[in-house]
């Protein structure tokens, strides 16, 4: 089954809500965000470079979480961070912490440009809206709370 | 089934007759069964199998069931790196040659000095895309050497070819690309002037392979696809002559319309080579993706293994495991090359312990099948028939989107055994085998395939298969289809086992005990914790001193790193729950690579 067969049978309504047309059409919601600031970077000299600011045009949306999540199985992310994103192959995204990040803009940058350690670039192939509903989703993951101390054997 | 070592040592006794003097029966023993080129015991340990055949059974014989247990570990060193540390150490003219997991560092020790201080070291440039392209875990399953070069795969898809003595790369060849899901751990296998190397991807929709490379240049001189197109899959006319089947486009027509194109059958795991039919074997993986409606057919040559010239890579036979894979039945597991008695007659047989619950035996020559028999617990198929080789399936074990969820399937997509190869004796004619002990629910689900991403298509947890205990090593007689002791272990045995002329076998396990076992009766002489949990493969090897030492890896990982991600301490931001099926194995290891040395 190839993409486009794959939105017809699956995932054809929500991506039709979604107004994404075909995935390969949609070149002006690929634009490239702009650069975004990390939490985690230490500033030289105690200066904040320059950077845009990315706003989830869902947030708080529990729809766009419930889609985000359709599309994070019918794009394969479960493929590597598991159903429920617990982690597998990928790191756990279900955890509250984050690698690179977890703002809506920096998990953003993360799904649209890839990650250097196999994480695939969705730029080139997912619209924004559908980038952003599964930030929405996994933004919507509430992280177990006692990960840090393990006592259950 | 026997489980008392009591009684198992019995059965032994009876079953072979009195107990002759090992020395005796070493100097009649012939490892591989004589077919192989099996080189008199030279003390060293040169190929991921030890020889062609296979075996790992070395013909070292100081260490015996008499003086095990004084074994005691002599030098340890950490190789820096934290990935499962699956595979072998080679040693080479008192140097052993040690391959790290990514990021695929070499170290070469040498032996004859205090501390076994280091000769060289080599750090390729390995990228960093390979680790999220790595289904399970970044391993690496070892080197090969010959004719002074140490020989074998970077993670993302490269052969290098190192000067033995100097570590100098001599050549490095692009094999795989990581951008269409090829990674490359498994280790290749030299014949004559040809390196043999494979790909993995099985999850990711890649079309499997092998290649031979030139031993002197590295440039690529064939490529033999597991299925597609005859003349892709080298299956020639006239000299491609498979037991079960007649007819030309086997690998193609048993597919939908271009499912090949993505079909998987990687090749990731052990190969052999019979000198006097100048024959490798190796088996391939699963089909992809894991909902086996996207391709209804057999999906040859998936789960099968394979028989090919290594000089041009032309296709002689091959058989089907398990055709139209409903389970993740990968056939990778090592093809174990013996001489062996069956219905009265000695035959060149080659013996493979499956992904699929059953070991078979089958003439290496033409690819018929002599036996297939469970050696775990096996529900997905009643029996194989031996007249057609096809399993009798259990169609309530069928899996599918369609399907739901398919419960309580044994063995699990993990296998009856996976990538620890099992060892050959010679001497008490038994193979000691590694064992998983599991059973799983199935949901397959449609799934795009998406260059780059994975390609699976079904939810698969695990349970503990029947006694609760998780794995178990055991020796075995694939004819006779019987088990003749076994040791239960709490965990998947995830570790290889090496058998030796001393009498013994060795083996480590998954919550990080290295362990030598008296081979006839699988009574544990001696054991030791090593630091993590062991996936490695032990070796053996005289040393320079003239002493016997057995060589093996810790450094948890492989498939259970996934599964088992509470057992890593390195990343704060990811940190999981432990796993339902084995919730208590962060309480006994984490991760960590370490190379161990033993001796008396």
């Amino acid at each position: 089954m190839d993409l486009r067969s794959l939105m017809r049978r699956r995932v054809l309504l929500s991506m039709l809500a979604l107004h994404l047309g075909t995935v390969t059409g949609v070149a002006a919601q690929r634009t490239a965000p702009p650069a975004v600031r990390y939490d985690q970077h230490v500033p030289a000299g105690g200066q904040l470079p320059p950077a845009g600011t990315l706003r989830n045009p869902f947030k708080d949306s529990k729809r766009a979480a419930d889609e985000g999540g359709k599309l994070f199985s019918a794009f394969n992310c479960d493929g590597c961070h598991a159903g429920g994103a617990v982690g597998a192959v990928g790191p756990s995204l279900a955890d509250g912490r984050w690698r690179y990040g977890g703002s809506d803009g920096e998990i953003y940058h993360s799904i649209f440009y890839g990650r250097p350690r196999g994480m695939p670039a969705w730029g080139g192939t997912l619209p924004a809206d559908a980038i952003w509903r599964l930030v929405s989703y996994l933004k919507s993951i509430e992280p177990s709370r006692d990960t840090a101390a393990t006592t259950r054997w | 089934m026997i489980a008392g070592h009591i009684v198992s040592a019995l059965a032994v006794v009876l079953a072979l007759g009195p107990l002759a003097p090992l020395a005796q029966a070493q100097a009649n023993a012939s490892p591989g069964g004589g077919a192989s080129p099996a080189p008199e015991e030279d003390g060293q340990w040169i190929m991921p199998g030890k020889d062609y055949a296979s075996t790992r059974f070395s013909g070292l014989s100081q260490i015996s069931p008499r003086n095990a247990s004084r074994l005691r570990p002599v030098w340890s060193f950490s190789t820096g790196v934290l990935g499962g540390h699956e595979g072998q150490p080679l040693v080479v003219d008192k140097t052993m040659y040690v391959v790290t997991p990514y990021p695929n560092v070499v170290y070469a020790f040498d032996l004859t000095k205090e501390g076994y201080p280091l000769r060289w070291k080599y750090r390729p440039n390995v990228s960093a895309a390979a680790i999220g392209i790595s289904c399970c875990d970044v391993v690496n399953r070892g080197a090969f050497y010959a004719d002074g070069k140490i020989i074998y795969n970077l993670l993302d898809g490269h052969t290098v070819a190192l000067d033995a003595a100097t570590g100098k790369e001599l050549w490095k060849t692009r094999i795989a690309d990581v951008n269409a899901g090829e990674t490359t751990p498994m280790a290749p296998l030299v014949v004559k002037d040809r390196v043999i190397v494979g790909t993995s991807g099985g999850e990711y929709g890649v079309r499997g392979w092998v290649k031979g490379l030139d031993l002197n240049t590295g440039k690529l001189v064939w490529t033999g696809y597991s299925i597609g197109p005859d003349d892709e899959v080298l299956a020639k006319p006239g000299t491609f002559k498979p037991f079960y089947q007649r007819g030309s486009q086997l690998a193609r027509d048993s597919w939908p319309k271009d499912g090949w194109k993505n079909g998987g059958a990687p090749v990731w795991g052990w190969l052999s080579y019979d000198a006097e039919l100048d024959l490798i074997y190796y088996g391939t993986g699963n089909p992809a993706p894991w909902n086996s409606e996207q391709r209804p057919g057999d999906n040859r040559w998936a789960t099968s293994v394979m028989a090919r010239s290594p000089s041009d890579g032309s296709l002689r036979w091959a058989y089907q495991f398990t055709p139209a894979d409903n389970w993740d039945f990968d056939s990778s597991q090592e093809m174990i090359l013996a001489e062996l008695t069956v219905d009265g007659r000695r035959r060149k047989t080659l013996v493979h312990f499956d992904k699929n619950g059953f070991v078979y035996t089958m003439d290496r020559a033409t690819g018929e099948l002599l036996r297939a028999e469970p050696y775990v617990p096996v529900n997905w198929a009643k029996r194989v028939d031996l007249k057609t080789g096809r399993p009798q399936v259990d169609s309530s074990k069928m899996t599918g989107a369609s399907r739901g969820t398919v419960e309580d399937i044994c063995p699990t997509l993990e296998g009856g055994k996976n990538q620890q190869p099992a060892a050959f004796s010679p001497l008490t004619r038994l193979f000691y085998v590694p064992t998983n002990n599991m059973c799983m629910d199935y949901t397959a689900s449609n799934v795009a395939h998406i260059k780059g991403a994975p390609y699976i298509g079904a939810s698969v947890p695990y349970k503990a298969g029947a006694g609760g205990h998780l794995g178990a090593f055991m020796a075995f007689d694939p004819v006779q289809g019987r088990k003749i002791w076994e040791i239960k272990e709490p965990y998947p045995v995830w570790g290889g086992a090496l058998a030796t002329a001393g009498g013994m076998a060795f083996y480590g396990t998954l919550d990080g005990w290295f362990k030598a076992v008296d081979a006839r009766t699988g009574t544990v002489l001696y054991k030791f914790k090593v630091g993590s949990g062991v996936v490695g493969n032990p070796i053996s090897y005289r040393g320079p001193d003239g002493q016997q030492y057995i060589a093996v890896y810790a450094g948890f990982g492989g498939d259970w790193l996934l599964l088992s991600g509470d057992v890593r301490s390195d990343d704060p931001t990811d940190v999981r729950p432990p796993a339902s099926f084995m919730p208590d194995i962060a309480r006994h290891t984490s991760q960590g690579g370490i190379v161990w040395i033993f001796g008396l």
